[in-house]
């Protein structure tokens, strides 16, 4: 008797044993045939879930022969979300996409990226971008950022829809204003702005019209918590957003970026101030449609600026093979690679180097290299000048003020309360 | 006043004519067929949307009357979207989690309810008790713990997750199931000389089969369709299951809504087989706790 509880507890600690090791063996060797070779194989982790330049990558890292590259590309906000896990994982991936700017900065803050100052010095890849690149992919005197494409910001109409209704491209914010009360009396949406799962698309009129006032060094500043948003100038940018608020479609504020654009392809919203990866949401007859013009100056005497997300690469600090991932970076910098990404993308983007062809672009393209080349100033975007966190603060605070455009002073002291912590973090 | 109200049943009962059950029936239908329509609307939606083309989607939005029959959306998701091999994967993890994780809680249930396991009671709370815990605020550590066992980014990762979070719940339903068993039948099993492992195997898993089978239905539709344990410790793109490679169809700048509809159709596939295949059980399973 005395032997029974014993003998059973050991077939059942056994039979238990057994069953786990056979069944977690069997998983294991089912799926990881991938993760046995990574010291060997670099892994690029890419956030371009985009079904164009999702192909248009991996068409890109197919033509690369030197080491074996695993593409992994995981959806846009999961990636965002993910993106400190992956970075501070024991074996992170060892090339990863994402933006320029403060965000790269962040994380080099924190010793997750791999310096690669030697790919922009001598006869690096990168030696050859503009200095305003090289200055934004710098953190502490180092580069941590790889640069490869950018795109531009501008108001977005269809050109039948304009003849149609008989009004000229404003180049002043009064004839501005007008062309919105000339496509307001014939029943259309005069803006279209999708801040329903987007919101981060209001900080678009925000960001321009602070350029547009108050320059783009006051932008700057404001965004890195050197002035308040509750102060003079910050009111001044929202005295104007408020005139915009009648003009902008009601039905906005429940659509995404991409549903608003629905209604500026049917004709029954006029404009809409968005990025050039807006030329990815219209249909294949619409684009040639498409046109767009500079945001109208306000004060003649500020120097013009232009919102240039930079979108790239950078490596990570801990990668188990940086040779490997420095010729990675340098394969992908280099100019028929940005060149083949952007053709095969589809995208309006523009390549960060000097030596591509951009005459096979599209017209559309061709003018936005144009518009830029025309600016004194080249910002990011709210979030990539700041932080992620202090784009939430935004969100909230312009969410409320298209809600309730009257309360603009208490928001504005609420929006300087938020963003205080998150400068006080 | 109470006289009348005390009256009318009585009148009512006599009035119960084949006409006026007709009528509420009637009422019933007229009622219910409305809030059938809303609660099949969505899926017939999705459905439509799956059929239509993304230039139909893009010039006149997602909600308007179909203009365009395609089986483009389909053709991409499972080309480009790799839906079947990631459908694949999903099946990796849910058959080993489904099965493991019933086969360790029915041992658990076992002990606990026909052996005297000190502070049993406790135990099962316990058990219990994590299921109440969020898994939002377990996500990080997790993937740490994961990290430090050299597992993260696998399947093995992911089923052990599964098996972990599943256990308390499984436990308990199936220590109510087999404490409604009589001891008569186990002791009886006893007498003739059958050990504990022939009792569990010849007396309480057969029994069992009712609520096993309602508890892997469960298991099955609740571990299929987990997200949030998939993008948090696998990032190998070739080794997401079904709802993250759903997920990453969506891209940041464009969503092909056609794509995203005809693929989440197939990806309701399976659950919406094995739930019809079980649906007896199941329906049965859910009514176990309140009959005891």
């Amino acid at each position: 008797m005395t032997t029974a509880p014993l003998s059973r507890r050991g077939f059942l600690a056994g039979l238990g044993g057994l069953g786990v090791a056979g069944i977690l063996g069997a998983c294991a060797t089912g799926s990881d045939d991938t993760s046995g070779t990574a010291s060997s194989t670099l892994t690029l982790q890419s956030s371009l879930s985009d079904a164009d330049p999702k192909a248009a990558l991996t068409k890109v890292v197919e033509g690369y022969t030197k080491n074996k590259v695993t593409l992994n590309t995981i959806a846009i906000e999961t990636f965002r979300a993910q993106l400190p896990t992956y970075l501070n994982s024991g074996n992170p991936p060892d090339v990863l996409t994402w933006y320029a700017g403060s965000v790269a900065r962040d994380y080099a803050s924190k010793g997750f990226l791999l310096d690669v100052s030697d790919l922009w010095t001598g006869s690096g890849p990168c030696a050859g971008f503009s200095p305003a690149l090289k200055e934004l992919s710098t953190a502490d005197g180092k580069q941590i950022f790889v640069p490869t494409n950018y795109y531009w910001w501008g108001v977005f109409y269809r050109k039948s829809a304009f003849q149609e209704w008989g009004v000229q491209v404003p180049t002043t914010w009064d004839e501005f204003i007008q062309v919105c009360k000339t496509i307001k009396s014939k029943g259309v949406a005069p803006i279209s702005m999708g801040t329903g799962s987007t919101p981060w698309v209001a900080s678009g009129w925000f960001d321009y019209l602070d350029l547009r006032i108050n320059g783009a060094e006051f932008h700057r500043d404001l965004l890195a918590g050197k002035h308040p948003f509750d102060g003079p100038e910050v009111k001044a940018v929202m005295d104007h957003y408020r005139q915009l608020v009648e003009y902008i479609d009601p039905k906005g504020r429940s659509y995404s970026w991409q549903d608003a654009v629905t209604p500026l392809n049917s004709k029954k919203a006029g404009m809409y101030l968005i990025g050039a990866f807006i030329t990815s949401a219209v249909p294949a007859d619409g684009v040639d449609d498409l046109d767009f013009f500079r945001v109208p100056i306000i004060d003649p005497s500020v120097p013009v600026a232009e919102e240039a997300p930079t979108d790239g690469y950078f490596a990570s600090a801990k990668s188990k093979n940086v040779s490997g991932a420095k010729d990675l970076l340098a394969y992908l910098a280099a100019p028929q690679s940005q060149q083949q990404f952007i053709q095969l993308s589809k995208s309006s983007n523009l390549p960060t180097s000097q030596q591509v062809d951009t005459s096979t672009f599209s017209p559309l393209v061709q003018k936005g290299i144009k518009l830029l080349n025309d600016s004194k100033a080249i910002t990011q975007f709210f979030n990539r000048d700041s932080s992620d966190e202090l784009q939430t603060t935004a969100d909230t605070a312009l969410t409320k003020f298209l809600d309730r455009p009257g309360d603009v002073n208490k928001i504005l002291t609420e929006w300087q309360a938020n963003a205080k912590k998150v400068f006080g973090q | 006043m109470t006289a009348a109200t005390l009256t009318r049943p009585a009148s009512e009962q006599t009035a119960e004519t084949p006409a006026n059950r007709k009528r509420r029936r009637w009422v019933f239908h007229a009622v219910m067929a409305p809030l059938t329509l809303l609660w099949v609307a969505p899926m017939i939606f999705v459905l439509v949307l799956a059929f239509r083309s993304f230039d139909d989607i893009a010039q006149n939005g997602t909600a308007a009357w179909p203009s365009s029959f395609t089986f483009q959306g389909f053709k991409t998701a499972l080309g480009t979207g790799a839906m079947g091999r990631a459908l694949w994967i999903s099946i990796q993890v849910t058959v080993p989690a489904v099965l493991l994780s019933l086969l360790l809680a029915s041992w658990a249930a076992y002990a606990l309810s026909r052996y005297a396991v000190p502070g049993r009671r406790i135990i099962l709370l316990t058990m219990l008790a994590g299921n109440l815990l969020p898994p939002q605020i377990l996500l990080i550590p997790v993937s740490r713990v994961m990290e430090s066992l050299g597992i993260y980014d696998t399947l093995v990762a992911l089923v052990a997750i599964h098996v972990g979070f599943g256990l308390g719940f499984y436990t308990f339903v199936l220590h109510g199931f087999m404490r409604s068993i009589p001891s008569e039948l186990t002791e009886a099993a006893r007498i003739d000389g059958a050990g504990p492992v022939q009792i569990y195997a010849r007396i309480i898993m057969p029994l069992c089969r009712p609520s096993l089978a309602a508890l892997g239905a469960l298991a099955t539709t609740w571990i299929f369709n987990d997200l949030i344990w998939a993008i948090t410790v696998l990032r190998t793109e070739a080794k997401l299951p079904v709802t993250a490679a759903l997920l990453n169809l969506q891209g940041g700048y464009v969503s092909n809504w056609n794509v995203v509809a005809a693929a989440s159709v197939v990806a309701a596939i399976p659950t919406a087989i094995v739930f019809f295949a079980f649906q007896r059980h199941f329906v049965s399973g859910l009514l176990m706790g309140s009959t005891k």
